[in-house]
């Protein structure tokens, strides 16, 4: 364990050889990472620990955030007697600080130990540390390593066995002044100022641009366009091939499997599912790496330096910013990613938000209608309209979040403190690690919950209604268009249609919601299946034609373009995302909120499609 | 040798101060002092950001900090004068 940036990840995998996985452990929800590492002489294994980076122990913290699990694991093994021992990181170039986080680890765990970071830096300017001198004053065994030799991988481990295989001591805070110690043990002092002087002068002369006023802003805000334009690029052919891949192993599955209704599950519901999930998955490791190498180059803190203050104009601080970019690709690892928020209010209210951000599941809806609808506006309209979804994705989060922290989740919020780490060059492994993280959290998070809900839709929308009777204008249909007709899911459809009309909604396009209900990138799919058309996903033409041609029985047009705007309006708010509120639930510990999210995106998606179809009736009159 | 007594919010940028003092609340203290924001630590004020918002400041133990504009008024601090020639 150990303050954040001091090297700790660096050792660790150095002593775990990089093996790390993502640990179990009981009420901490956050991603511990533990590795096991085999001792020699058939003397066992150690399990190795890596927790996120503390402050403090003193502060107040939530268990459910990074700073808040370290603390808690600790607690938490001390308490249960467990047979385990600490070892803080300690970063020689910050030591004082460093060792005021030791005064308090004192009291907390009985066998510690110290492990010197960075003794290489320190040796490089000429400086040393006197670990002898730093042991005595602390009271516990030190060693200096640095994380590049091989060697500290054995030191480090005999280390661990030493202080576990030595005498507990007892448990109290140390008593020493942090300061005095750090001075009396680095020699060559009186050119510390100098020598950390000399290498600040690299972050100083690029935050002299890079947090210049106005300079600074407009920076940020290119480099956010540059990661989205990045996100977005690899979207289109990921789904495309994902796509073919998935029809592919259909056609190859299908007639194995008789070609009949279990066919069609397994091809449609379960497989057609899974390629929806793996659709997503190019856009979350570009995320992903992108947000890594920011975070890890320490230009990340200076994004939420720079937003700050914007945000929280809204209730939010400048940290909320990186859950809510995430948002963009997709809500659920959003929702992980609220972890580094301490202040526990603002944590759930950028949890309450986050669904409404413009996440990709929406875009084959919205690329649908806009090209269904507004084709004959131009290729400018159309690329507005399309700007303007995502801005009133980020607006109504933005007011949702007003109104949410002077209601349900009042309260003052903690004031932005935050380390502005010097500039780095990222190291791969990590940056390849985090990632490799972040794919297996995202598949087990949202794969599970997209595949069922693909598997319940199809059974809705195939299995009959009892009782329910083909439409006569439908006798020379296709079968597939008659068993959608008859189906449960068109029931659905149609007893909400007396409400749903209010916004332009009929009984078809309430399917559509049925279907989405689950995960909403199953729209445009199932808008298809209901007017008899197959895979879509690969080309949305025909659907196009047929939503341009349909009639009503007294031969209007049944949709245009107030429906589409209606319904882009109920993409905008509507939280149409299992994997949402499954997340929701685990990261909030209770139902209340992820209940409280459906209602009041579903209320407010309503309503204001109802207001748009209306209104846009006085303009279209 | 001190000047005056003023909060961090108010001190210039690039001018050496002191904290004094600070005032705040429980959860705010031990998380101030964690950071490295603690009574005799030296500190300078290298930029503001725009808008009112974070005084971005660096502390004499090491590191660099964002610190709210409205936490920092809770930072008492006074003007640190060098002896010429040091």
């Amino acid at each position: 364990m150990g303050r954040p940036n001091t090297g700790k990840s660096s050792l660790y995998n150095r002593v775990t050889g990089g093996s790390a996985r993502v640990g179990n452990f009981p009420g901490i929800t956050v991603d511990v990472l533990e590795a096991t590492v085999e001792l020699e002489g058939s003397k066992g294994a150690l399990r190795v620990v890596d927790l996120p980076g503390l402050y403090s122990f003193d502060s107040e913290l939530d268990a459910d955030t990074d700073e808040g699990a370290a603390r808690a694991f600790i607690e938490r093994e001390q308490r249960d007697n467990a047979p385990f021992a600490v070892l803080q990181v300690l970063d020689a170039t910050q030591l004082s600080l460093s060792l005021r986080l030791t005064k308090e680890l004192l009291g907390q765990a009985s066998r510690v130990a110290l492990v010197l970071t960075q003794s290489d830096v320190l040796a490089s300017e000429g400086r040393t540390c006197d670990v002898a001198a730093l042991s005595k004053a602390v009271g516990v065994e030190v060693i200096a390593v640095s994380s590049r030799e091989a060697s500290t991988r054995d030191a480090v481990i005999a280390l661990a066995q030493r202080v576990l295989d030595g005498p507990a001591r007892e448990l109290s805070a140390g008593t020493f002044d942090p300061e005095q110690v750090a001075r009396a043990v680095l020699s060559d002092t009186a050119t510390v100022d100098e020598q950390q002087r000399k290498r600040r002068e690299f972050t100083e002369r690029l935050d002299r641009w890079l947090l210049h006023r106005t300079l600074g802003p407009a920076l940020f805000v290119l480099t956010m366009v540059l990661l989205f334009g990045a996100v977005f690029l690899v979207a289109e052919p990921a789904s495309g091939a994902m796509d073919a891949t998935t029809k592919w192993l259909g056609a190859k599955l299908s007639p194995r499997l008789g070609g009949g209704y279990l066919a069609s599950f397994v091809t449609d519901g379960i497989i057609g599912g899974a390629g929806t999930v793996l659709a997503f998955l190019p856009q979350i490791v570009v995320l992903t790496i992108a947000l890594e190498l920011l975070d890890a180059s320490g230009y990340l803190a200076r994004g939420v330096f720079l937003i700050d203050r914007l945000l929280r104009v809204f209730g939010l601080g400048g940290k909320a910013f990186v859950p809510l970019l995430t948002a963009h690709a997709c809500a659920v690892p959003a929702i992980r990613a609220t972890r580094i928020l301490r202040d526990p209010r603002e944590r759930l209210v950028t949890l309450l938000v986050l669904p409404l951000m413009t996440c990709s599941a929406r875009l084959p809806t919205y690329s649908l209608l806009i090209s269904t609808f507004f084709a004959h506006r131009g290729a400018l309209f159309q690329a507005t309209v399309f700007v303007s979804l995502f801005a009133a994705g980020v607006l109504s989060g933005a007011v949702a979040s007003a109104v949410l922290r002077k209601t349900v989740v009042r309260g003052r919020p903690l004031p932005l403190v935050l380390e502005m780490p010097a500039y780095r060059a990222p190291e791969p492994a990590f940056v390849r690690k985090a990632t490799a993280r972040g794919v297996r959290n995202f598949l087990s998070d949202v794969g599970t919950t997209i595949v069922a809900a693909s598997a319940v839709l199809w059974v809705l929308l195939n299995v009959p209604m009892p009782g329910a009777a083909v439409d006569p204008s439908l006798q020379n249909a296709p079968a597939a268009v008659v068993r959608v007709n008859r189906s449960v899911a068109a029931s659905f459809g149609r007893a909400l249609e007396p409400v749903t009309r209010f916004a332009g909604f009929d009984w078809r396009i309430n399917v559509g919601l049925v279907g989405s209900f689950g995960a909403r990138e199953l729209m445009v799919g199932t808008l298809g299946v209901i007017h008899g058309l197959e895979d879509v996903g690969d080309d949305p033409t025909p659907l196009r034609a047929q939503l341009r041609a349909a009639r009503t029985a007294d031969g209007r047009p049944r949709y245009d373009t107030r429906t589409a705007l209606s319904l882009m309006v109920f993409f905008i708010f509507a939280c149409q995302c299992m994997s949402t509120v499954a997340a929701l639930r685990r990261e909030t510990r209770s139902w209340r909120w992820p209940l409280f999210v459906l209602a009041y995106t579903y209320v407010v998606a309503f309503v204001a499609a109802a207001i748009v179809y209306n209104v846009a009736g006085w303009f279209s009159r | 040798m001190t000047e005056s007594h003023a909060t961090l919010a108010h001190a210039e940028p690039m001018v050496d101060v002191r904290i004094v003092a600070l005032h705040g609340d429980r959860h705010e203290l031990p998380w101030l002092r964690a950071l490295g924001l603690y009574e005799g630590q030296e500190v300078k004020v290298l930029r503001r950001a725009p808008f009112g918002g974070p005084m971005h400041v660096r502390v004499g133990a090491g590191g660099e900090f964002a610190v709210d504009v409205a936490l920092a008024g809770h930072i008492e601090v006074e003007t640190v004068t060098r002896p010429v020639g040091t």
